[in-house]
């Protein structure tokens, strides 16, 4: 768990510290230049091999970071669309609404398709009622959230229900408007 | 209270039962005199002077009536029925210590019904003052007093909820937890040598145990979420609750040894346990009549009965330390009000209203005060008010202040 957390905390990372990689161990795993430089004969010409050479493992480089940064947008691209909707609740209720379930049968298809997700579902409620009620409330709706997504075939240890109650409104208010943006359930994607 | 005092006048004429409204004391308050300290010199007190901490510990009491006076006035003392009064001596020590020699005086004969001598370093002298008090109720009910007991509750600091303790009167604050996440639902461990409280820094709600100056241990880790914890007032064992594949269930559990086995087996969610007060029953809210509702079962997990019928949203219940009601909160229209009942859930009062949302009672260990947060004054603040929700009296102020929970007892020390 702790160590699937930690992953969370660095999923922004992820692409950018794959890419660092690859271009910082270029220049490291070739020695040549320096040495190379040291010889007194025909250094024009070393020269240009050496930048030829260079050159193609550069673009190498260049090649292998484009890749991953394509991988890094399309799995980005994967998250933002599971993460940038939440599913939104009636009061004091944490049965799926229709407008949920259609939301959650497309977030379903991402992560039947890419195994590699694991979805913290949070489960949130508005600020109506005590702390201790909205925990178990909170649970239900993430809970509600979790046997939608395993019904629809998803791996369940891939889904992991959380409970936040009020204590994390994500829209401050004490109307109808922020209430019902609060009442939710909101994905975090972790990748394995 | 003044203003309680005036309201009940011209009001109690029109009532013939008790259906008690807001705000009318029903509670018989003693007038008490209270005269400043004699100064051998002049005292440079680090809070407030010790008349005024006995003025303010006797509003808050449910007790006492303060009759605050410059000197002794027997005129003033009769006019306003006190009985006995209260005053002392007050010098400076040449160590930096402070020698308070406090009375209890019979007004008419000027008995001395209690002395006691005190000789403490300033930021003392409230704790002094505070147990001096607690004799002084002692002396006259033969109850123990309040006043030296603390608070827990959760204070918004620089954006986070933490855990903090101070005096029940809201002075000597100390922040508990320093952790970046969400602390909240703190309650005292038996003895009040630490409390238990919520944390979220693992992304889910869960129990920690920390003692005062020492560390903050997790506790029950075999569940991934726990919380509403409370502390039997006999064993200090903890039920709290559990959620696990979305259901939410209380279990019972052994903080030392760490196990704990479910404490009901009912279909429904269950929250908010709270032990009577010689842990012979539980109250805890369910949701199994379709919307949070309060319960009461037996020790053992038997004998489930209904408490309340009254609206859609009763939740945490909270059992009198005098043993005969309950305080819990109830929502109607989005707003939450404070109420108690008797144990069968009837004689239903309403404690609060009309005054923004109130919540989350606890009540005082005699059993005479309430605890709670209010958003009254326009952001949440802890308040007292009596057991019959007269004499509200804010004692916190800045940032947001919620959840109160009183401590235990705390026993007797020796005095220096």
């Amino acid at each position: 768990m702790n160590k699937l957390l930690k992953w969370t905390l660095m999923i922004g990372a992820v692409g950018l510290f794959a890419w660092g990689c690859a271009s910082k161990e270029q220049p490291e795993t070739d020695p040549s230049p320096k040495t190379e430089a040291d010889a007194p004969v025909d250094s024009t010409l070393n020269l240009e091999a050496l930048i030829a050479d260079t050159l193609s493992a550069d673009s190498l480089a260049r090649l292998e970071a484009e890749r991953l940064e394509a991988e890094r947008a399309r799995l980005e691209e994967l998250i933002n669309q599971v993460m940038l909707d939440d599913v939104y609740f009636d009061y004091d209720r944490s049965e799926l609404t229709e407008n949920a379930k259609r939301l959650l049968a497309q977030v379903a298809e991402i992560l039947v398709n890419e195994n590699r997700f694991v979805v913290i579902i949070e489960g949130h409620t508005d600020a109506r009622g005590t702390e201790d009620y909205n925990i178990s409330l909170g649970a239900r709706r993430s809970m509600a959230v979790r046997e939608f997504l395993i019904a629809y075939g998803v791996d369940g240890k891939r889904l992991v229900p959380v409970s936040f109650g009020k204590e994390r409104p994500k829209v401050l208010g004490a109307d109808e408007a922020a209430y019902s943006k609060n009442r939710r359930a909101h994905f975090r994607v972790i990748i394995e | 209270m003044v203003m309680a005092l005036m309201l009940a006048g011209p009001t109690f004429a029109a009532i013939d039962t008790i259906a008690v409204d807001v705000g009318i004391s029903v509670f018989k308050t003693m007038p008490i005199g209270i005269v400043p300290f004699e100064e051998e010199s002049a005292i440079k007190w680090p809070s407030e002077a010790p008349h005024k901490i006995l003025t303010r510990d006797a509003n808050l009491s449910g007790r006492f009536e303060a009759v605050p006076s410059d000197r002794f006035d027997l005129v003033l003392f009769s006019k306003k029925r006190a009985r006995q009064y209260v005053t002392g001596s007050a010098s400076k020590l040449s160590n930096g210590k402070i020698k308070l020699d406090c009375y209890l005086y019979a007004a008419e004969t000027k008995d001395v019904l209690l002395g006691e001598s005190y000789t403490v370093k300033p930021y003392e002298v409230r704790q002094a003052v505070h147990s001096f008090f607690d004799k002084v109720v002692y002396r006259l009910f033969g109850e123990r007093g309040v006043a030296s007991t603390k608070l827990a509750y959760v204070s918004k600091i620089e954006g986070v909820k933490q855990v903090v303790i101070s005096d029940y009167d809201g002075f000597s604050r100390k922040q508990i937890t320093r952790d970046s996440s969400i602390n909240m639902m703190p309650v005292w461990q038996k003895g009040n040598k630490g409390l238990v409280y919520v944390n979220f820094r693992n992304n889910r709600p869960s129990l920690y145990s920390i003692a005062f100056g020492g560390k903050e241990t997790p506790i029950f880790t075999q569940f991934s979420q726990t919380f509403s914890p409370a502390v039997n007032p006999k064993t200090g064992e903890l039920l709290f609750a559990v959620t696990d594949e979305g259901k939410t269930e209380l279990y019972r559990g052994d903080m030392k040894k760490g196990t704990a086995q479910k404490f009901l087996h009912l279909k429904s969610n269950q929250v908010s346990p709270s032990w009577s007060p010689y842990a012979s029953e539980v109250l805890f809210t369910s949701d199994r009549g379709g919307s949070p509702q309060v319960y009461a079962v037996g020790k053992d997990g038997t004998d489930v009965r209904r408490i309340t019928y009254m609206g859609h949203y009763n939740e945490r219940a909270s059992w009198s330390p005098e043993g005969d009601r309950i305080v819990y909160t109830s929502m109607d229209d989005g707003k939450m009000n404070i109420y108690t009942c008797a144990l069968d859930g009837t004689d239903i009062v309403q404690l609060t209203s009309n005054a923004g949302n109130n919540e989350h009672p606890s009540w005082s260990p005699d059993g005479k005060l309430i605890a709670f947060a209010s958003d009254r004054g326009g952001n949440y603040q802890i308040y007292i008010m009596r057991k019959d929700g007269s004499g509200v009296t804010r004692i916190t102020n800045g940032t947001e202040n919620t959840s109160p929970t009183w401590s235990w007892y705390f026993d007797e020390k020796k005095k220096k």
